[in-house]
């Protein structure tokens, strides 16, 4: 370590890892926010992470959506190992509870997207295993076809059915017992 | 969400992780109609990552539907994480066997295990009665139960779920014959419901818990709450709290009250909902809070007058940094918020060095608050207001 390194902390904050996008473009990181990617903390393990990442599925624009999202969760980690849980330090007084509100709120305003950035986020989450990130962006996906009919969801993604009469009958078939 | 400019199927050309993910927040029957969406749509439910079942009928009526979906499920279960059961529709005593059943089933292969029962009409929640085997899973990491259970000790007995982390129990009754819950993986319990009056003892035997939330509700003595947070890497082992009131019993010798318990706690909120003051035998035996650096009491513990209990709790407490006192608050949104700190030009007092800040929350000023600041100004902490 270089001479101002001293004590475990400063070292901690001086890990920094670069993220190279699809397009070449670098993004500096600290470890806390990158180690939100399990597919990164593996790499990082593995010590391979010298020299930058490369995330040849990534571009730019999403990535610096993908580091925007980490920034914030990381912080809001911090005080629980990455646990996903409800039982979070956050949630304990109310000052912090307002943080957990922000929280929301940014997680609320994240999910504002067009639906060509929705889908590359969900890309970018599962190519990058972000748990809390794959989660959002899915059931953002989920709640947007809730209550509707396959013929809505279809017209809604400009899904084109390639269903046989046949094959729809069968599967009608199948599935009947659900029901009934 | 805007639409789309050009008309791909962006959807479709997700890979089938994203999308066996996307299935598992749909309901199931929702989830299997996506089969006809499209070619590609056919299967994927059948591989979605989660399971969610929300029955409004009776569970007689659904249950040739659960049964068949489980079984479907169990064939693929390397891919199910979550299974959330709604039942929400009431049940009569010949389902029991048939919903221990499915739980038993669910649990087997998933992570994380949702049971939710609410009955039919507005009566009282019906009780569902555990079978007296034990739950069995190697996965299991996170197990919530929002019924109206009545537990035995077996149920609670979770050794036979080694990875189980989380367990969250709200509206269940330990009324009967559940004395012991136990996990040696458990890190974090949350328990809310209520306990009986009798003089019996529900242990926690969790050693490796890192945060307690119980939140009980007692019949016949004073209602109270109590919530409690313990962090990691403060030596609590073995945590045990029995009952988690002080009744009124002042005659009994036990040792092992909950204060004494907590004792080890870096974050304590402790939150009494009956004037009766039901922590007065712990305050007796008050022990030292010696890693106990944020501390939350709501109004039961600023009275009376003399200030017996906070007083007691804050002497009791020397690393303290952030006390919180919500009085007659609810909050989040509280009217009146004051932070306090000490007086920098006065030489510290013996109590209370490490503090940081003192919060104050309430709704009015009234006698009570005032009769707090007035305590707080002798040790030299200055208030101002906050929006």
């Amino acid at each position: 370590m270089a001479s101002a390194g001293s004590g475990d902390e400063k070292a901690a904050a001086a890990a920094m890892i670069t993220l190279i996008s699809s397009d070449n473009e670098k993004f500096e990181v600290t470890e806390a926010t990158a180690t939100l990617s399990q597919t990164i903390r593996h790499m990082i393990e593995d010590g391979c992470t010298d020299g930058g990442v490369p995330l040849p599925n990534v571009t730019s624009k999403i990535l610096a959506r993908v580091i925007e999202y980490c920034k914030k969760h990381a912080t809001a980690a911090a005080g629980e190992e990455g646990s996903s849980s409800s039982f979070s330090d956050a949630a304990f007084l109310e000052v912090d509870r307002a943080f957990l509100e922000e929280l929301e709120e940014f997680d609320d305003a994240f999910l504002e997207v067009d639906r060509a950035t929705l889908f590359d986020l969900i890309l970018a989450a599962n190519y990058l295993d972000i748990k809390g990130l794959l989660n959002l962006t899915c059931q953002k996906v989920a709640d947007s076809v809730k209550g509707k009919t396959p013929e809505q969801i279809r017209e809604m993604y400009n899904i084109v059915n390639d269903l046989t009469p046949e094959e729809e009958a069968e599967i009608r078939r199948e599935t009947q017992w659900a029901f009934e | 969400m805007p639409a789309l400019s050009s008309g791909r199927d962006r959807i479709s050309d997700l890979p089938d992780d994203a999308l066996h993910h996307v299935l598992s927040f749909l309901e199931a029957r929702q989830a299997i109609r996506t089969s006809l969406l499209a070619r590609r749509w056919r299967h994927l439910w059948k591989s979605a990552t989660g399971l969610q079942v929300v029955s409004w009928s009776a569970v007689q009526e659904i249950r040739a539907f659960v049964d068949r979906l489980l079984l479907l499920r169990e064939a693929s279960h390397s891919h199910l994480r979550r299974c959330e059961l709604y039942l929400l529709g009431g049940f009569s005593a010949a389902d029991e066997p048939r919903m221990n059943f499915w739980i038993r089933q669910a649990v087997r292969n998933v992570r994380v295990f949702r049971l939710v029962i609410v009955g039919d009409h507005n009566l009282a929640d019906p009780l569902f009665h555990p079978d007296g085997l034990p739950l069995v899973s190697r996965h299991l990491t996170r197990l919530e139960l929002q019924a109206h259970i009545e537990f035995n000790d077996t149920f609670l007995n979770f050794s036979g779920c080694p990875a189980l982390e989380e367990l969250e129990i709200t509206g269940c009754d330990f009324t009967t014959s559940a004395n012991r819950i136990s996990s040696i993986s458990l890190k974090h319990l949350s328990i809310c419901g209520s306990f009986s009056s009798r003089n019996s003892r529900t242990r926690i035997h969790a050693p490796n818990l890192v945060s307690l939330w119980l939140e009980l509700l007692q019949l016949k003595v004073p209602t109270g709450t109590v919530v409690v947070d313990l962090n990691r890497g403060q030596d609590c082992k073995d945590v045990q709290c029995r009952d988690c009131y002080s009744i009124e019993d002042d005659s009994s010798n036990d040792g092992c009250v909950l204060l004494k318990g907590l004792s080890q706690a870096k974050k304590l909120a402790l939150i009494a909902e009956s004037k009766t003051f039901i922590f007065r035998r712990d305050l007796k035996r008050c022990p030292m809070f010696s890693n106990l650096k944020i501390l939350l009491l709501n109004e039961h513990w600023c009275a009376p007058a003399d200030l017996h209990a906070l007083s007691c709790i804050l002497e009791h407490s020397p690393v303290l940094e952030k006390p919180s006192l919500q009085l007659f608050s609810k909050g989040p949104r509280h009217k009146v918020k004051m932070k306090g700190s000490r007086n920098p030009s006065e030489i510290p007092t013996a109590t209370l060095q490490h503090l940081e800040t003192v919060e104050v929350k309430c709704e009015v000023i009234d006698e009570i608050v005032l009769n707090v600041l007035k305590f707080l100004s002798k040790l030299d902490i200055r208030f101002s207001f906050e929006d």
